[in-house]
């Protein structure tokens, strides 16, 4: 007998522990941010998207003591874009080809490790990335490059649930970090350069379960978007329109901001003749049904790949007396924006990078085309390149200073384009470019005021860099460069305060920050590897 | 067993056909204006917009020679080791495409290997060694030569022979650093971020500064390379001199 009293007691301490001995993360933990100093939860940090610590342990004047508390090496080929999550003293980290890791915050050591098996052939423009993990519960999300949307279990690494969200056969694939917004799980798809139709999707969180789908790309019988495609025409069932960076959420208005891909294919456009809505645009989506509220096209019939798959960073501006609701964008085509979020409509948009192709941002919000930047078959040199003004990258809002700090690039290119037959599956981009000979690429970490679209500071890099950008309370920004160095900055004036050589530059992310045991750590993914910094012990 | 394995093996894995041997895209006026266009996107820079040649050598003159689809096809996906010339990642079909587009193209014959190599040979041992290094032997300011031979044009060596400072191969750029002491170091850069510099001194030094601990860096506009006008370099010793570079495809790493 006394074997089988002592299961029965093991049974039920184990189910005590499943009730009280783990994080349960809510909508509300969501919605609150990072109010709570020891987690980072979603993408941007909060649902505004900022990217901005209220934690202050490390400051200006402190910043240089920073060292370097462990590395994890993910033991595998291929680059870190990950946000990693924090929660409880782990994180969850997800990497190349969907490898996904629990690591011990306080030592750098594996709890646990997802590996994902990947079909052989895959059709991918730009590696097997992935940007993050969504969370809710004890349940972690993550969009896999076979196209899927995977849940694990937060103890175990174990899968949960597993959908298909496009047949990655034909070159649909997914990098985005998950978007979890009340019982849903929202993510897009990605692979224009494939001649797909994007999309966003909503899953329920607790059964994978698709509750809507909002087409990046009109369909004719869309009343707003419809005619903005050839008539009589299927180009919109190629159209592009790839989500793979992810958006933000107002939770006063339960309204989704996604910034929407390129339309496909990409440089030759006489078969998409049309504004080629809602690609190239930022659109507003109702968070419950996925219904459009409105949407603002930043480059109309985009030929340059100029993706606006940026963060729509959220904020309030005190504007001519007024405190307005805004949404801010540092776009690929090299402009800076902020649109009434309410609306849609530009407030103001300025350059913030040499551009060559628009004059400027009308007063009906359309840019005023240069002529000479079509691209054709001799090529025409236009400015920026299809890297863009910035592009990926996360950007950072300092909602005290009114400051967005983005990683900005100085480029040029010459365009080509030519008619390429469509194949499913097969690259469909229809033209390419090169750099100009004598061209000198630079990048720069740039302040921008969003109330006037104006540079307030720069820090310049020798050469270009795809990192994000992370801000403080203490007024401190973190930043990298394209040559492997971490980086602080003094908010206000952009004087660097430190910086370290991570062996790999930074992408997508500028890491994360939160306390554990008192101290405020600086989590930095780059390259295949993880590194923690903190202040000497006191 | 093991031979029968192994045997085995080898009759699962049949050579794979070199994409190339039959490509569809050859002669069909479509796949010819796509490879055109794919050509300047990725090949131009170097081989020039009408192929004859710029830093990397005359794809015509190549074409008239012997080189097969299946080679230029192979050539084109692995990339020349030990030149500029990069392994591409593009599909197959892009590459036939490409392929297509050059044998459009009017050939023209290979330029035969001119002047007096042996006087050529004398030259460079004279006035070019001490910094220009061919297999094991020479001095390593300048870019290694070995197989220079495959990567560039006649023309373009007579114009980096007469005008070495119209185009620097990145990694042999001048500066000059100033130490806080007044120290100048004279070299060529290697790599650079915002806070450290590594460069090759003109003693042949390989190190890194900090520059924060330097008074100055100075970006010169010259290459080290002195400019070997007539004056210095006669022409018909530039000819021996570009006779004996263009006979460099291979020497001592080939034959490892």
């Amino acid at each position: 007998m006394r074997p089988w009293l002592l299961m029965l007691v093991v049974c039920g301490s184990a189910g005590l522990a499943a009730q009280a001995g783990g994080p349960q993360v809510t909508p509300q933990d969501l919605a609150d941010g990072l109010k709570d100093p020891g987690k980072w939860l979603t993408y941007g940090g909060d649902y505004n998207g900022h990217r901005y610590s209220p934690l202050t342990q490390i400051t200006p004047q402190n910043v240089s003591q920073l060292a370097a508390q462990w590395t994890f090496q993910t033991g595998t080929l291929g680059s870190f874009q990950t946000t990693p999550i924090v929660i409880d003293g782990v994180i969850y980290a997800t990497g190349f080809n969907n490898n996904a890791w629990a690591i011990d915050a306080r030592s750098g050591r594996v709890i646990w490790r997802y590996r994902r098996n990947l079909p052989e052939e895959m059709h991918l423009c730009c590696g097997a990335v992935n940007r993050g993990f969504g969370v809710l519960g004890d349940k972690l999300f993550m969009a896999t490059i076979d196209a899927h949307l995977v849940s694990l279990d937060m103890k175990t690494g174990g899968v949960l649930w597993d959908v298909e969200l496009a047949d990655y056969k034909v070159g649909y694939s997914a990098t985005v970090a998950p978007l979890v917004v009340k019982d849903k799980v929202i993510v897009g798809i990605a692979g224009a350069e494939f001649g797909i139709r994007g999309f966003i999707d909503a899953y329920d969180a607790q059964t994978g379960k698709r509750a809507w789908r909002f087409y990046t790309v009109a369909s004719p019988d869309d009343p707003v978007g419809g005619k903005s495609w050839p008539p009589n025409s299927d180009a919109y069932s190629r159209g592009g329109g790839s989500i793979w960076v992810t958006g933000t959420y107002d939770p006063q208005q339960n309204r989704l901001y996604f910034g929407t891909g390129n339309p496909g294919p990409d440089y030759y456009s006489s078969a998409r003749e049309g504004d080629n809505l809602y690609t190239a645009s930022v659109v507003s989506l109702d968070a419950d049904t996925g219904q459009r509220a409105w949407h603002y096209q930043f480059t109309p019939h985009d030929v340059h790949d100029w993706d606006s798959t940026q963060v729509p960073v959220l904020g309030e501006l005190p504007i001519n007396g007024q405190t307005r609701k805004v949404l801010m964008f540092a776009n690929r085509n090299g402009f800076f924006y902020t649109l009434d979020r309410d609306t849609g409509k530009v407030i103001v948009a300025k350059p913030f990078v040499e551009t060559t192709w628009a004059k400027e941002i009308g007063p009906d919000g359309r840019p005023q085309l240069l002529p000479g930047h079509l691209p054709d078959e001799d090529g025409t040199k236009t400015c920026p390149d299809l890297g863009g003004g910035t592009n990926f990258m996360s950007p950072s809002y300092d909602p005290n200073l009114h400051l967005f700090f983005v990683t900005a690039r100085e480029t040029c290119a010459t365009y080509f384009a030519f008619e390429q037959k469509f194949r499913p599956g097969e690259q469909w981009e229809s033209g390419g470019t090169s750099r100009p000979r004598d061209q000198k690429n630079f990048g720069a970490l740039r302040a921008i005021d969003p109330i006037t679209a104006t540079i307030k500071w720069e820090f310049r890099y020798p050469s270009v860099s795809a990192s994000g950008v992370l801000s403080t309370a203490a007024g401190i920004v973190f930043a990298g460069d394209g040559d492997g160095n971490v980086m602080a900055f003094e908010s206000r004036s952009g004087r660097n305060l430190w910086h370290y050589q991570l062996g790999s530059s930074m992408r997508s992310t500028a890491g994360t920050t939160y306390m554990l045991d008192g101290r405020q750590y600086l989590l930095v993914p780059a390259g295949s590897t993880l590194t923690a910094f903190a202040l000497p012990r006191p | 067993m093991l031979v029968a394995a192994s045997v085995a093996l080898g009759a699962q894995q049949p050579p794979v056909p070199n994409p190339a041997k039959n490509n569809p895209h050859l002669g069909n006026r479509e796949s010819i204006r796509s490879g055109m266009t794919m050509y300047r996107v990725r090949c131009a820079d170097c081989h020039g917009l009408d192929a004859k040649g710029y830093r990397g050598p005359d794809l015509t003159a190549l074409l008239a020679g012997e080189m097969t689809d299946e080679k230029l096809f192979n050539t084109i996906r692995k990339g020349v080791p030990g030149t500029d010339m990069p392994a591409s990642q593009a599909s197959d079909d892009e590459l036939l495409l490409t392929i297509a587009y050059l044998r459009n193209l009017t050939s023209t014959p290979t330029e035969p290997v001119s002047g007096n190599v042996e006087n050529g040979a004398r030259v460079f041992a004279a006035q070019c060694a001490s910094c220009h290094r061919i297999g094991s032997r020479g001095g390593r300011i300048g870019p290694e030569l070995t197989r220079i031979g495959t990567a560039r044009s006649r023309s373009a060596l007579i114009r980096e022979i007469r005008t070495p400072s119209e185009w620097v191969a990145p990694g042999f750029e001048t500066v000059t650093l100033v130490t806080k002491d007044g120290q100048r170091i004279r070299g060529t850069k290697k790599n650079e971020d915002v806070f450290s510099i590594q460069v090759m001194d003109q003693r042949e030094r390989i190190q890194g500064y900090i520059k924060a601990d330097l008074k100055d860096v100075i970006y010169e506009k010259e290459s080290l390379m002195p400019v070997f006008t007539g004056e210095r370099l006669n022409d018909r010793d530039l000819t021996d001199v570009v006779g004996y570079l263009t006979s460099l495809r291979g020497g001592d790493r080939a034959s490892q």
